[in-house]
């Protein structure tokens, strides 16, 4: 198995908050690894370190082989702009917020980075959009805008966007934080239909069930440090750490 | 009479060329204002702060009158009226304008920025593509108020000897006794800012096709 990210003693802060300790994970190509924890644990800065929306303080990062920053002599030292921008390409993103582009019709959405990132013709980008949309069940929308969507339609139109530039392994921002429940067990069964075709992706969530039944790895994040990780059933099963027990515990009943 | 409009045709056209150099200048120019103020380096911020505090700050009659004559009396060369004139305007636009860009590009939500950045689109593609559109539609309102005060500001350039619509009324209306001239420019400054607001209005109809 391909290793796709390799991760190890990622540290940052926010002035003389330390939101992230000293982080390290492995993830392999074609799994699923989500990351649970109460809110300021880290795991969003962790997403968002990884995909170069935050800047690692030190430790070091390799996505599919190549390496973002390493750390000398305790400091995240990163590659040239150029690669940056070729690993980042590897990378997409899912946000909690969706983050459309409002003035674009949903299928610009998706073709407009195919098309100025990555050169493709207008047939091809457009015939992959609809191909895309038709997968998440709104080729009908793909001329309308995206405010006369529902939320889980939108989030649908931002997985499709990412999913667009073929990242080798896509993330997941809290995908269903902005929507109710009907409209998250939409979003739900799209991200589980991704995790049987092995697309590698992680996903940072707080739908406990959904976790345990998708992932392949686990990781429980408090305070800026890897509380515990290990496979779902443990963790979510027997979790060996009391913070861990108490923040499942949490979300019974 | 029929003199008296070609008069005032005459100066209308100076009118609207200080009123489209102005634009063509300023609406740029304010860009790169705004800019400066939300520089992340602060003496930069705080120079153009500066700079708009003045311009909004002191009446624009002052400043065409110390634009013009401050050269004299610095270097002791005077310059032609009309470019002084056309100086004053776009220093003091820029100001305006920058508020007003500032406002809009403040308006548009981080995640915006954010989804360009992991799609891989490039800042300068990002700010003209994905930024600038949103912004438009959101200050196009405030920017119709700006270019109206234009229109009538206009009027100022005569302070420094501009032979603008104004001051041929003005002229006019002293050589001939009578009130009748700076009423007809009257008409003409208002006929002006209606095709201004109904050129604002269609702008903003035609950016109502989303929110």
């Amino acid at each position: 198995m391909k290793e796709m990210i390799r991760l190890s003693g990622l540290r940052k802060s926010f002035g003389s908050l330390d939101v992230l300790k000293d982080i390290s994970f492995t993830l392999e190509e074609g799994s699923v690894l989500s990351i649970i924890g109460p809110s300021g644990s880290g795991k969003s800065t962790t997403l968002r370190i990884i995909t170069q929306l935050e800047k690692a303080d030190d430790g070091s990062l390799e996505i599919a082989g190549h390496t973002l920053f390493s750390s000398v002599m305790g400091k995240a030292v990163y590659a040239r702009p150029e690669e940056e921008r070729l690993i980042g390409l590897k990378t997409g993103l899912v946000f909690q917020n969706f983050n459309l582009f409002p003035h674009f019709s949903v299928l610009r959405n998706i073709t407009e980075a195919q098309r100025a990132v990555l050169k493709r013709p207008k047939e091809y980008a457009e015939e992959k959009a609809m191909k895309l949309l038709e997968k998440m069940g709104i080729a009908d929308k793909a001329r309308q805008y995206p405010y006369q969507l529902s939320g889980g339609q939108q989030q649908r139109v931002s997985i499709a966007r990412a999913l667009a530039l073929d990242p080798e392994v896509l993330f997941f921002d809290e995908p269903t934080s902005a929507l109710d429940p009907e409209l998250t067990r939409e979003i739900l069964k799209v991200i589980r239909e991704l995790a049987e075709e092995r697309m590698t992706m992680v996903v940072v969530t707080h739908e406990m069930h959904f976790a345990r039944a998708i992932s392949d790895h686990a990781i429980f994040m408090d305070r800026g440090v890897i509380v515990e990780q290990g496979s779902p059933d443990e963790l979510f099963g027997n979790p060996k750490e009391e913070r861990t027990r108490q923040f499942i515990a949490s979300f019974e009943d | 009479m029929q003199g008296l409009l070609l008069q005032m045709l005459e100066g209308t056209v100076t009118s609207l060329q200080i009123f489209f150099l102005t634009l063509l200048f300023s609406l740029p120019l304010g860009f790169v204002v705004a800019k400066g103020r939300m520089a992340s380096f602060a003496p930069i911020r705080w120079i153009t702060d500066l700079y708009i505090q003045i311009m909004r700050g002191t009446p624009l009659i002052l400043q065409l009158i110390f634009v013009y004559f401050a050269p004299f009396y610095v270097f002791g060369t005077s310059y032609d009226r009309f470019t002084a004139c056309i100086v004053a305007f776009v220093i003091n636009y820029s100001a305006y304008f920058s508020e007003i860009y500032r406002s809009g590009l403040q308006s548009i939500d981080r995640g915006q920025h954010e989804a360009a950045k992991v799609l891989g689109f490039s800042k300068a593609y990002t700010f003209f593509h994905i930024i600038l559109p949103q912004v438009v539609k959101r200050i196009l309102p405030a920017l119709g108020n700006e270019v109206i005060t234009l229109v009538k500001d206009t009027a100022l350039a005569q302070t420094i000897g501009v032979a603008e619509l104004f001051r041929v009324a003005q002229t006019a209306s002293s050589r001939e006794f009578s009130t009748v001239p700076i009423f007809i420019a009257g008409i003409f400054y208002f006929i002006m800012n209606y095709i201004v607001s109904r050129l604002f209005a269609i702008g903003e109809k035609k950016l109502e096709y989303y929110r």
